[in-house]
């Protein structure tokens, strides 16, 4: 007896990628978002008697060159990133896929119009978009993830109207459109199955880009301003300090790489 | 001399045996058609031939291609066999080529890098090749804009420049028209003349009768009849072989005259014209439907059959020309059949979640589906299945149980069953005829096979040829005995 495949199956199926993703990003929630439970401190709150401090029972991660508590900060800017992710995540998402929609259905001047639109926003360096909103209002919370958001956006446009303009004129369309059922209908039905997966997708790396990106401002301070305990901000805050205590400047660092990993490992299409 | 033995070959998954113990011989210059309908396990038995069985079946008794065992070999040792001493014809050739490469590149690779021939002497023998298969002038072409025929030349010449002599061909006309079928045939028997061996995997009994040779006729993954040609296709001795030779559209039975009512007509085009992409598909063609009237449109591919049935669903408009529907019946009375069944459905839903959109889109009375699918032969569990889950004759059932709670008035069928096995094409046909006459529904029928427009349709309209519209009258006289 003899078994003949052209793929070996351990190629052909990468076990469990996205589940460990989903563990990873569930796991920093529940970090992010109990720890002000378990642990009450504020995270601005300054000691200088105890700055630079090893991880002790009272302070599990130690304290950062102001004596504040580094499990805290930690914490608080974890909720930062990926509320930020999020939101600049659903907000690029939606009009993405809504515009991206309606050109591939309508195409002609429509879909030339956002096209334009669409490449002009490519053609822009992202980080200088949101440098320019970031500097046009400096450390404001919104500023940054509408710069984000108006980055992310054009990736989700162009997959979606490119599988919506082959959508459209396939006959599964054609026969629903002459079986008399409405717009809204043929999305639900025919469009959201096809686009969610390549959204969906397009989602996680955008979050991840969107952690990336909020750090990297912070670290060239021009993102938030301090006290705001953020992942890029408390690298630069603490970069002066690797010397005597690797282990807080560490932190901020894993943190970024896990979300990161967390989201890339989400977005990991099963090969179909 | 190219000889193939198969003794006892099966293909099973996880313990499951989905084609039986099959044995055949094959000497060069030999030709073996294995005859079915779809799902009846041909595909697999040319691809554990080959060795390319999907991960998760497995091949089990034994192939001797010229007294080599193929089982005991490795796969990189069978894959060496492809093309140089093996040769699989795919199906749909136009998938199998490279679509970003012309039709002469695609030759010149497989001489070059199969048979190892120095470039010069690829270019020469693959523009050859082109030469003696009539393609002169598409060498420079990309598979895209080669017609299906052409496509599957060159596929065929590509499969064959490094020299294999025993030939796979798996549907080989699987979408062609009659002519183009006629083609393909023709070029195949074209290597059996010259020495090659042949077996052909088909579900059209017209091509297993133009090639002649012998044949093996498969159901379920049995093997339930076999022998010369002539004997199995004049008299075959299994109750589904003579089924499988009576469904052919030429044989069926002739259509009951249908006395045209002189009820005003359910739709009217004027001097309908069309141009797609600077060419003229048709011009000036002017035609009425009355109730109940089954009327067939046949034309070489690419004639503007389906854009003619576009405009007079409305979905595109005419470039000149008016389309006039009978007063007072709503737009969605008028329905289409599609050609491939399994692409006119939602493939992420249910059929039962399907059929219930429908039904609450216009508020239908949900008792009438139970009914009408004991009439249309649909299972009550096919509900839970998927699109994709389902048989293409069950499905294309589907599609015209779902155009008929819409009380059509007017049926555009596109091909409708181009792709089904000769007996579900005649039990389709059957049923679309007798409901259509039923309800007075009229069905415009395209299709390219003309026994078949000839056997269920009361009159035609040929498209193409630069011919202006002209209806033919076809009568049961004009029948070959």
């Amino acid at each position: 007896m003899t078994t003949f495949t052209l793929t070996p199956r351990w190629l052909a199926r990468r076990p469990n990628a996205r589940y460990m993703g989903l563990v990873l990003l569930v796991l920093l929630l529940l970090f992010a978002w109990l720890t002000p439970w378990l642990f009450p401190a504020d995270p601005a709150r300054q000691n200088l008697l105890h700055t630079l401090a090893t991880p002790s029972l009272s302070e599990p991660l130690g304290t950062d060159h102001l004596g504040r508590s580094q499990l805290a900060r930690l914490a608080s800017a974890i909720r930062l990133s990926i509320g930020l992710a999020l939101l600049s995540v659903l907000s690029a998402a939606i009009p993405g896929v809504l515009l991206g929609v309606a050109a591939g259905w309508r195409g002609d001047w429509l879909d030339r119009g956002l096209g334009l639109v669409a490449d002009c926003v490519l053609a822009m360096p992202g980080l200088l978009l949101v440098f320019m909103l970031a500097a046009m209002a400096p450390g404001q919370f919104w500023s940054l993830y509408v710069g984000i958001a108006l980055v992310l956006w054009v990736e989700y446009f162009r997959v979606v109207r490119a599988a919506t303009r082959s959508l459209v004129t396939s006959p599964q369309l054609q026969a629903s459109r002459l079986l008399g059922f409405g717009k809204v209908y043929l999305f639900r039905r025919h469009l959201w199955p096809e686009l969610a997966p390549s959204v969906l997708t397009l989602a996680a790396f955008g979050a991840a880009n969107a952690v990336l990106a909020v750090a990297a401002l912070g670290f060239v301070s021009i993102g938030l301003r301090p006290p705001t305990a953020e992942l890029g901000l408390m690298m630069t805050e603490l970069l002066p300090y690797y010397q005597e205590a690797p282990w807080v400047l560490l932190q901020p660092i894993a943190a970024v790489f896990l979300l990161v990993l967390s989201f890339q490992l989400l977005a990991g299409r099963d090969p179909r | 001399m190219t000889s193939l033995h198969v003794d006892r070959l099966s293909v099973s998954a996880n313990d499951q045996v989905l084609v039986a113990p099959f044995s055949f011989s094959l000497q060069a210059g030999q030709c073996l058609t294995l005859l079915g309908e779809t799902g009846a396990g041909k595909s697999l038995l040319a691809q554990a031939i080959m060795g390319t069985l999907p991960a998760g079946l497995t091949a089990q008794g034994q192939i001797t291609l010229d007294g080599e065992d193929l089982m005991a070999l490795t796969l990189p040792r069978r894959r060496a066999i492809w093309g140089r001493r093996l040769i699989l014809l795919p199906q749909e050739p136009w998938h199998a080529l490279d679509p970003l490469m012309t039709a002469e590149r695609q030759i010149q690779e497989t001489y070059r890098h199969a048979a190892g021939h120095d470039t010069e002497r690829a270019v020469r023998y693959a523009r050859q090749d082109l030469v003696s298969l009539g393609l002169d002038t598409a060498g420079a072409r990309l598979p895209g804009e080669l017609s299906g025929g052409m496509a599957q030349r060159v596929a065929f010449a590509a499969a064959r420049a490094a020299g294999g002599k025993m030939v796979i061909a798996d549907e080989p006309t699987k979408g062609l028209d009659s002519a183009r079928r006629d083609d393909v045939v023709a070029m195949l028997k074209q290597t059996l003349a010259e020495g090659g061996t042949l077996l052909t995997i088909t579900h059209d009994v017209e091509v297993a009768r133009q090639l002649g040779g012998r044949i093996m006729i498969l159901r379920n993954g049995d093997c339930i009849e076999a022998g010369p040609a002539d004997q199995v296709l004049q008299q075959p001795i299994s109750e589904y072989g003579r089924r499988l030779v009576a469904a052919e559209p030429s044989r069926w039975a002739p259509r009951r005259q249908y006395s045209r009512p002189d009820a005003p007509p359910v739709i009217e085009a004027t001097q309908l014209s069309k141009a797609r992409g600077g060419r003229t598909l048709f011009s000036e063609i002017s035609l009425s439907i009355a109730p109940g009237e089954i009327v067939g449109i046949s034309g070489p591919s690419g004639c503007g059959k389906s854009t003619l049935g576009d405009l007079l669903l409305g979905l595109s408009r005419p470039d000149r020309g008016q389309v006039r529907r009978a007063p007072g019946v709503a737009a969605r009375r008028f329905q289409k059949l599609y050609q491939d069944p399994p692409a006119a459905f939602a493939p992420h839903w249910t059929l039962d979640t399907l059929l219930k959109d429908l039904i609450r889109q216009h508020r239908l009375d949900a008792t009438r589906i139970p009914p009408l699918m004991d009439r249309l032969g649909l299972a009550n569990v096919l509900l839970d299945r998927y699109p994709s889950d389902v048989s293409g004759g069950e499905l294309q059932r589907f599609a015209l149980l779902r155009a008929l709670l819409l009380d059509p008035v007017m049926l555009f069928a596109d091909e409708p069953t181009s792709r089904l096995d000769p007996i579900t094409q005649q039990e389709t046909m059957a049923l679309l005829i007798e409901l259509a006459r039923e309800r007075e529904c009229a069905v415009m029928l395209v299709s390219h096979d003309e026994a078949l427009i000839r056997h269920s349709c009361d009159r035609c309209l040929s498209l193409g040829n630069a011919e202006p519209h002209r209806p033919v009258p076809s009568t049961a006289s004009s029948l070959p005995a």
